[in-house]
Formats: C-alpha cells, sequence, structure tokens
C-alpha cells in the first residue's frame, strides 16, 4: 500500500504564529495528541492554543519553525498515516484505530501471524520480512539454527488410557475442556529428553511444533521445560496451524525470509509435505496400545498401524531371549507355568512391554515373574529392542526399561547438521546463508558415502531398483547401489540367505580384497534411522534365517507410508495365541509381493536345482500357507540343519536363535522334547488362532 | 491500579462504582426462608468477574440496594428476581494511564495485564532506544545501556490508545511513547 501522506494546514482563516511543537519530525502522533501551541499571528491575543492531530500517523516533515507565521491554506507538517503494520484483534496495535470500522481497505496490509500462540497478532508483510531478517542475523550472530520440534511420538509418548498410576516416570495431567469436562494424560518422555534438550538448546533455537491442542502443547512444554528456557514462547499448537493436516504451512509465517535455517524432526513425514530439512526420526512408542493421540484426523488409522508395527521393524537381529542357560528346562516350566496362573499375560521371557501393556496388567504381576525378569534383564546382551519392560519395584512403584536410545543419534545428526552449516557459511565467506533443506540432505548423504551396495531378494523382480524404496534409502544415506557385484560392491545386503547372489558373494568373498560385508536389510534401516555407519557384524546374515524387513521402517523411507515389516517372524508368541501379534510379514505384504516373491523364489530354484523334500513334506493344512515366503534356503549345511534342530526343540522361543550366534556362542545345552507335541503352547485358549499359529510355525521351521 | 485523568480531559475513570441490575432466575427449590440469601449469593456469583462491553470488568459488587418482587415464570416455576446493586467496575479508556503487568515478551511487542484486562504494546510503540533480547531467558526488552530492562512479570506504565470491546471481553492497545511512561521501579 501506498505511504498516505496528508498535509497538516492551518486551521483558521487567520495567520498564526507558531509558538511551541510539542512533536518532533519522525514522532508518531496518535489521535487527539497536541502537535503545537499557537496564537493568532497579531500577538494581540496572548492566550495559547493547542492544535491537536486529527488523525494518527508519522509527523515526516515540519514546514513551519517555532515563532513563524503560517498563512491560512498553508501548510504547517506533512503527517504520514499509520500503515497499521501490526493488528492486534483487527486493531492497529500502533495508533490504536479499530480496524473493523474502517472499510476493509487496510485489512489487508498485516496478514502474517508471526507469534507462535497467538493467531490474532498479526503483522505486515513488510514488517514481517524485517522481522524475520533481524532474527536471521541474529541466528547467524549466535550461531544458532531453528529446531522445531513436534512432541508427540518424538519426544513424548502420551495416553488417555487408564493406566497404573504408580508408573515410574510417566506424569500425569489433566486438562480441562470446555465445561466440566477434561481428560487425563499420561505422558511418558522420551529417555534422555531433557539431555537432548539442553544439547540442543545450544545449537538451535528450539520451537515446539504439534499438532496437540494448544493447552495440551503448553502443558507439555511446561513439562519438558519448566523454566521456559528451551522453548519461550515458542509453541505451536494445533489452535494456530493454518492447515488441520500440515504443518509446512505456518512456515511460510513464522519464517518469513525462508526456512533456509530451519530443521525439522518430526515423527511424521506427511505434515511437512516430505520437506528436505526434516529429519525424519523414530516414533517413540510407550503405551503400546496408544498411537499419537494428536495425529491429524485423517491419518489415525494408518499411524496407529504404523505403531503397531513398529517394534518388529526395529527388531535388531541380535535381540534375543534372555534364558538362564544353566537350567533352561526349569526355566521352561516356570512359564508354562506362569502361562497357566496369568494366562493373558505374557511369560516372563519375552521383552514384554507391549503385551503386557494391551492387557493393562502391568500391576499384576506375581512376585516371581518380577523376579525372572528381573534377573534375565540383567543378563540381557545388548537389548536392542525397542520394546519398553515392565518391572515391578520394592516400592510399589512400576519401573519401566525402556531401551529407547534414539534421542543420542538424533542429537549426534543435529550437530552434524549444525557444523556442516556453518562450515559453509564460513566458507562462502559469510555472505550467503546456506540452505538447510540442502545442508541436510548432504550431511546425511555423507553417511554411507564410498559404500556400494547391492541388494538381494530386497527389490521385487518386477519392479526396477531404481524405484524401489531401499533404493532411495541406500542413496539418500550417499551409497551406491548397482544391480550385480562390481569390483566396489562393499556390502551385500540379503533378506536371506540362498539366493543367488549370497552364494555368489560367498564364493567371490575369497579372492576379494576388500571384505565384502553381507548384512540384513536392517543394517541398511539402522544405517538411516541413525545417519551413521553402523558396524555390520551387528547385523550379519544368518544362514538359514530370514529377514522380514524387507521394507524400510516408515521413519526412514520416503512415503507413501506403508505399514513397516514387522518382526522377525517366529516369535515369540503371546499366550493368548493370537499369533498376528507377533508375527506380521505375511499381513503386511501385498498379494503383488507375494507373487513376486513365489517368482522369485522359482527362478533360484531354476538356478540352484536343489531338492525340495522338505517343502514336498510339508502339510499344506492352511490357507496362510499360500501367503507364506517362499521357502528359500535349499542348501541345507550341517549348521543350518543343527540350528533347524534347536529351533525345533524351542519352540516357545524359538527367535531366540535367530540372532544371537555372533554375540553369544551357542551353548544351550537343551532337552528335546518331541516337536509336535511341543508346539501347541498350553495357555492357548483361542483354537483357530492356535491351528494357524502351529501351521504357520512348522512352516517356518520346516525351512530350514 | 491508577486512577488517570485522560489525555483528552474527560474525566472518565478506569475503575468506578456504578449501581448495575442484574436478574436473578431462581429455582423453587430455593423458596423459603433463605431464599434472599440465595438471590443474593447468585447474584455475587453470576456478576462479579464477568464483563460487559458497556460497563467493563464487574469486579465486586459492593452493596445490593434493592431486590424486588419475584415474578414467576409462567409455566416454568421459576421466579424471576429484578436486582438492583452497586459494583465496583473496569472499564479501561483510551488515553488513560494504567500499571500493568508483563505477560509475555517477543519480538513484535509485549503482553501486559492489567488486572482482567489484557494489552498488546506493539514493538514500534516502545521506545527505539528499546532492543529485544530473545537469547537471554526469559526474553525482554533492552535499552542499549542496559539499564532499562523489562521482562515477564515486571511492573510498566503504559498509556492505552485502544480497546477492542466485545460482549465478552476487552482487550486493549497500549504505548509506552509517552513521558513517564516504562517499567515502574518499586
Amino acid at each position: 500500500m501506498a505511504d498516505k501522506t496528508m498535509p497538516i494546514s492551518v486551521p483558521s482563516e487567520k495567520p498564526l504564529k507558531v509558538i511551541k511543537w510539542k512533536v518532533k519530525q519522525g514522532a508518531f502522533v496518535s489521535h487527539g495528541q497536541i502537535l503545537f501551541l499557537y496564537s493568532d499571528s497579531s500577538g494581540n491575543n496572548s492566550e495559547l492554543k493547542k492544535f491537536k492531530a486529527v488523525r494518527a500517523g508519522t509527523i515526516s516533515s515540519i514546514k513551519v519553525k517555532e515563532g513563524d507565521i503560517a498563512e491560512p491554506g498553508g501548510c504547517v507538517a506533512d503527517l504520514e498515516e499509520c500503515r497499521h503494520p501490526t493488528v492486534m484483534k483487527e486493531m492497529c496495535a500502533e495508533c490504536g484505530a479499530d480496524l473493523r470500522s474502517d472499510e476493509g481497505v487496510k485489512h489487508d496490509v498485516a496478514i502474517v501471524p508471526m507469534v507462535h500462540s497467538v493467531p490474532e497478532l498479526k503483522v505486515s508483510e513488510e514488517l514481517a520480512q524485517k522481522l524475520g531478517r533481524e532474527d536471521a542475523e541474529r541466528l547467524l550472530k549466535d550461531r544458532k539454527l531453528v529446531l522445531l520440534v513436534d512432541l508427540d511420538q518424538t519426544l513424548v509418548h502420551t495416553t488417555n488410557d487408564n493406566i497404573p498410576p504408580n508408573l515410574k516416570d510417566v506424569l500425569h495431567f489433566f486438562l480441562r475442556g470446555p465445561g466440566n469436562t477434561g481428560r487425563w494424560c499420561h505422558t511418558r518422555l522420551r529417555p534422555r529428553t531433557k539431555v537432548f534438550l539442553e544439547s540442543a538448546s545450544k545449537n538451535y533455537e528450539l520451537h515446539v511444533c504439534t499438532f496437540g491442542a494448544r493447552q495440551y502443547a503448553h502443558a507439555i512444554a511446561e513439562l519438558l521445560d519448566p523454566e521456559k528456557k528451551y522453548f519461550s514462547h515458542r509453541i505451536l499448537s494445533r489452535d494456530e496451524c493454518f492447515d488441520a493436516r500440515t504443518k509446512s504451512a505456518n512456515l511460510k509465517a513464522l519464517f518469513p525470509c525462508g526456512d533456509n535455517m530451519v530443521c525439522i524432526i518430526d515423527d511424521r513425514e506427511d505434515v511437512w509435505r516430505h520437506a528436505s530439512n526434516l529429519i525424519h526420526v523414530r516414533p517413540y512408542s510407550f503405551f503400546q496400545s496408544t498411537g499419537d493421540i494428536n495425529a491429524p484426523p485423517a491419518l489415525v488409522d494408518e499411524k496407529s498401524k504404523l505403531i503397531s508395527g513398529k517394534n518388529g521393524a526395529q527388531v535388531a537381529p541380535n535381540q534375543e531371549m534372555p534364558i538362564l542357560d544353566p537350567e533352561p528346562e526349569k526355566t521352561d516350566a516356570e512359564v508354562h507355568a506362569k502361562d497357566v496362573i496369568t494366562n493373558t499375560e505374557k511369560p516372563s521371557e519375552g521383552n514384554n512391554g507391549k503385551i503386557i501393556s494391551k492387557g493393562g496388567l502391568e500391576n499384576k504381576k506375581d512376585v516371581t515373574s518380577e523376579k525372572t525378569e528381573g534377573d534375565k534383564s540383567n543378563e540381557e546382551i545388548a537389548p536392542e529392542g525397542q520394546e519398553p519392560q515392565w518391572v515391578e519395584t520394592a516400592d510399589g512403584q512400576i519401573e519401566v526399561e525402556d531401551p529407547d536410545d534414539y534421542l543420542i543419534y538424533l542429537e549426534d545428526i543435529l550437530n552434524r547438521i549444525h557444523k556442516h552449516f556453518y562450515d559453509l557459511y564460513e566458507n562462502m565467506g559469510r555472505k550467503q546463508i546456506p540452505d538447510l533443506k540442502a545442508v541436510i540432505p548432504e550431511v546425511k548423504s555423507k553417511v554411507l558415502a564410498g559404500v556400494s551396495l547391492v541388494f538381494s531378494g530386497l527389490v521385487p523382480t518386477h519392479q526396477r531398483l531404481e524405484t524401489s524404496r531401499a533404493y532411495l534409502v541406500a542413496r539418500s544415506l550417499g551409497a551406491e547401489v548397482t544391480q550385480d557385484f562390481t569390483e566396489n560392491t562393499t556390502h551385500l545386503v540379503a533378506v536371506r540367505s540362498g539366493t543367488a547372489k549370497v552364494n555368489a558373494s560367498r564364493r567371490m568373498g575369497d579372492n576379494k580384497v576388500n571384505k565384502l560385508f553381507v548384512v540384513t536389510p536392517e543394517w541398511l534401516w539402522t544405517c538411516a534411522e541413525r545417519w551413521e555407519r553402523v558396524d555390520e557384524r551387528l547385523y550379519p546374515l544368518q544362514r538359514g534365517s530370514q529377514s522380514s524387513s524387507r521394507r524400510p521402517p516408515a521413519h526412514c523411507s520416503s512415503p507413501p507410508p506403508a505399514p513397516p515389516a514387522p518382526a522377525p517372524a517366529p516369535r515369540k508368541r503371546t499366550p493368548s495365541g493370537r499369533f498376528m501379534d507377533t508375527i506380521n510379514p505375511l499381513l503386511s505384504f501385498s498379494s503383488d509381493d507375494i507373487a513376486d516373491m513365489d517368482r522369485e523364489v522359482e527362478d533360484i530354484f531354476n538356478e540352484s536345482d536343489e531338492s525340495s523334500s522338505d517343502e514336498a513334506s510339508k502339510p499344506q493344512e492352511d490357507d496362510l500357507d499360500d501367503e507364506e515366503n517362499p521357502p528359500e534356503d535349499r542348501l541345507l549345511t550341517l549348521e543350518t540343519e543343527e540350528s533347524s534342530q534347536e529351533r525345533l526343540q524351542d519352540p516357545d522361543g524359538s527367535s531366540d536363535s535367530e540372532g544371537d550366534d555372533v554375540l553369544r556362542p551357542r551353548k544351550r545345552p537343551r532337552k528335546s522334547p518331541p516337536p509336535s507335541d511341543d508346539d501347541e503352547p498350553p495357555d492357548d485358549d483361542d483354537s483357530s488362532w492356535n491351528l494357524m499359529g502351529a501351521a504357520l510355525e512348522r512352516e517356518f521351521l520346516a525351512q530350514d | 491500579m491508577s486512577k488517570c485523568q485522560s489525555k483528552a480531559g474527560q474525566s472518565r475513570k478506569a475503575v468506578v462504582k456504578i449501581s448495575l441490575e442484574h436478574e436473578i432466575l431462581l429455582h423453587p427449590r430455593y423458596f423459603g426462608p433463605q431464599l434472599l440469601d440465595t438471590v443474593k449469593q447468585k447474584l455475587y456469583t453470576e456478576v462479579e468477574g464477568t464483563c460487559t462491553g458497556k460497563y467493563g470488568f464487574v469486579i465486586a459488587v459492593t452493596t445490593i440496594d434493592s431486590i424486588g418482587a419475584g415474578l414467576i415464570q409462567p409455566g416454568q416455576g421459576f421466579v424471576v428476581y429484578p436486582v438492583k446493586y452497586k459494583a465496583i467496575v473496569f472499564r479501561p479508556f483510551k488515553g488513560e494511564v494504567l500499571d500493568a503487568i508483563v505477560t509475555q515478551v517477543n519480538k513484535v511487542g509485549m503482553f501486559a495485564q492489567i488486572g482482567p484486562l489484557s494489552c498488546f504494546i506493539s514493538h514500534h510503540s516502545i521506545p527505539a532506544d528499546m532492543e529485544f533480547c530473545p537469547n537471554v531467558n526469559p526474553p525482554c526488552y533492552k535499552s542499549k545501556q542496559e539499564d532499562n530492562v523489562i521482562q515477564e512479570e515486571d511492573v510498566i506504565r503504559l498509556k492505552i490508545v485502544g480497546t477492542r470491546v466485545d460482549a465478552t471481553g476487552i482487550f486493549a492497545i497500549g504505548t509506552l511513547m509517552d513521558d513517564y511512561l516504562g517499567l515502574v521501579t518499586q
């Protein structure tokens, strides 16, 4: 809008003498303010008269000096009208004018709500730019960046469900709703959150950006930051979001000079429209039955699916069941006994936060199970599982072991980004501001730089390698991906052993100069999650085992967020026998996928020309069998036979033999109960599930 | 809360005691010897703390002058009592100078609270020598010599330049750009 300058002309018919100016040039005057004192020029009448401003504005120039005579009709000063650059509740915050009565003309000047928590306060584009520039300058001066922090499932997990009141480290608060309604919220902070905030606030200006309601967002911010030293008032909640589905719409308003220096951490990529300055964090889930209580409406279902599948996708192969080696029979007996006693409760071997919380039985644990569990968790080597463990301590508090350590990696990622940004800034001679939208992918692409991958069993045959998600994930980490082995190949990422490529790699392995790592896809997903090259030795491809995570977990891939491939298949069954809760790859594959897999397997069969006696002997008693992953490893070595033997012996804890070989010597003397009898867990009450589960289990066992 | 005459010369005051009227709707179950007490009690709860666009915030009822004859509502049995009372009301006017407590400081300006009244002071209405310092906790406006600092919880004296009066509340715009305005040192 053009400046409106209007002259202040002499108010009377006669010339007058300006005695004293009450305002200075450039000063802001409000309506009714005294501008100058004057008297009649004749000087006879010594009475001073006051001249008041008729409108608000800025005195741009004063044309008549004190003591001078102004002629009638002449101009005394120029008044620049207020352009209402800051508007609060449709009132100009500078001159106090009510803009509702003005005929809508000036309404469009102030349109940018720049303050997170006060959407009514709007400033003009121009002023927003100025403030944005000042912000950017200040950030550069302090060597900081902006970090938008999501709350739900990124830093905290909140549930409205009834939970035991004595859970340790769970905070409870009541949100008052309209009228007398309200709800209790139970919030668990992600482990290390406070440390993370402390460290992140050194390099970043933290903003909360959540889909929670304003009241909720402020309550959580209060929990996270009672002194308001991290977030201050920079809290953007659902109430201030322009769009109920995306948060990206607000970026322009909060950062009018562009989001060059904005970094985002969120467990949801879609709400930011897959911005490249987003670090997609692994969703934090503590109350296993609850998803994100503030997920955008349309996506709630998808979200909850995502959560239930999350654990599986994240379970590293070296996750193991803590079993007391010296006396396995006793443990088994104990387990069974316990199963009988507490029917729906998960036996102590499992990493059982998930199941127990589902049953809502946390506090019912009997003493023995607590004790055993305590012992066992001590014994666990490198607990990689993401499921919290619930242990009741003597003082009645349920202490929960929460192995989530993601914030350590996130902290490191953020520090690297910050360093890289300011290195670039220095290199560019401090003249240009680098764009985090480019910097962040660049940092990410250094993770696996120099690494050359070959996939095996990861990409369906009908799909082009370049279009697969695994390929995109690997490329975003800076790795080369080739269709077949080349001179430079460093890693083979294989879903299962026994594929042509795995066999080829074994043959090649000996005469190659550089070591070729054969790893499971989890290795790649973990690299993508942590943005670092994870030690390959933690993710070796086991002979005879099958990794089910063909697809990247949702948080380290690009959308559309399909349900991530969940747990390694033959996992500990829940006592309820609902194997859907534990095994999942079958359910997450589309029929196309399965067809592809079948085809792929056929190819392999044709190639390797192996006998399939096992397959033939296996009873096809269930229609689920059609959806089964194709049996793959026909190269039955002694070793695999051994492992399959072991698995048969231990149907209850069969998944433990999957990944522990590396970390733990295989020395589990175990009696071998007749496999067929033991296949049936004694506590199963749901017979149809039971049947299917048994069939499935047999199928898996038969494959080896 | 300071009472002050506005510059415009009107002798309007922010806090005044005025006569008001209110109608109390009473359920028949309260009929009995305590009836008038109930009416008084109900008056206090219904009017104190409310805000009307015309009179402003009703701070406190001082005296109840009269409780009129109750009128039974046909078909309901409820009784309406017209009550005349005097109350202290707070109605901010343009040009008034008031003391306020700063509640939030941000780059666009600051928010302050004058009793029940919220007020916003734009950055432009804060003396130009005071700069916004977001890096300190809590954020503040600070003059170059650092001798004048306004932050949350501080008491400031401001002049009201505009009010937005809604049916349910009043919001004010203030300024610190005048003599003797700004931080109140106690």
